[in-house]
């Protein structure tokens, strides 16, 4: 089984990024970092699976492929927004993960424009 | 997954913590931070590329 895998990786990265801590606290970031980076590489091949399957539900559902590609672009930004935040706040700067969630957010909002005009469309077309 | 980079990384930073020490109690405090900094950056390198790693194989997967 692969969680076993991702387990044991994740617990020696734990392991041997407190063991350096004491000693070189900037070593210590980059072995949780390349921790991280190596699990979300994993999580990542698993996802594609899924998007694989996802796009051709929606091709069955005729659903326009202009807004899955939208979804899954919001999808992405989330993805990397989370894993730098997560690392800024690990290294104990809280202030840079805020800002990054903040333009994250944003960049998301810009990216979900088009599907929010297109709601309003069909809502104003309801309308008498 | 290659777990090696974890270990690889770790080593560096016990050896660089050594050198410190050591070079510190020869009386040698400039090269001591030169050496960790040296560490570093040997580090921050192989990290870098793995993030590019990751941030190549987001964009295929999700059509960034």
């Amino acid at each position: 089984m692969d969680i076993f895998q991702v387990v044991g990786i994740g617990l020696t990265g734990a392991l041997l990024a407190v063991y350096v801590k004491e000693s070189n606290r900037e070593i210590a970031v980059l072995i949780s970092l390349a921790t991280g980076l190596v699990l979300f590489i994993y999580a990542l091949s698993q996802v594609g699976e899924v998007i694989n399957v996802l796009a051709e539900l929606s091709s069955r559902a005729n659903i326009n492929r202009y807004y899955l590609m939208i979804i899954l672009k919001i999808m992405g930004v989330a993805y990397i927004a989370e894993f730098g935040s997560q690392i800024c706040k690990d290294a104990g700067e809280s202030s840079t993960a805020t800002k990054i969630e903040f333009a994250a957010k944003v960049i998301v909002m810009v990216l979900a424009l088009p599907i929010i005009m297109a709601l309003m469309e069909s809502v104003l077309r309801l309308l008498p | 997954m290659n777990i090696e980079l974890i270990f690889q990384i770790a080593g560096i930073g016990i050896l660089t913590s050594i050198f410190h020490i050591i070079l510190k109690q020869a009386g040698k405090e400039e090269y001591s931070f030169i050496a960790t900094l040296a560490g570093v950056a040997i580090a921050l390198i192989m990290v870098v590329q793995l993030l590019a790693d990751l941030f190549q194989q987001v964009k295929g997967v999700f059509f960034l």
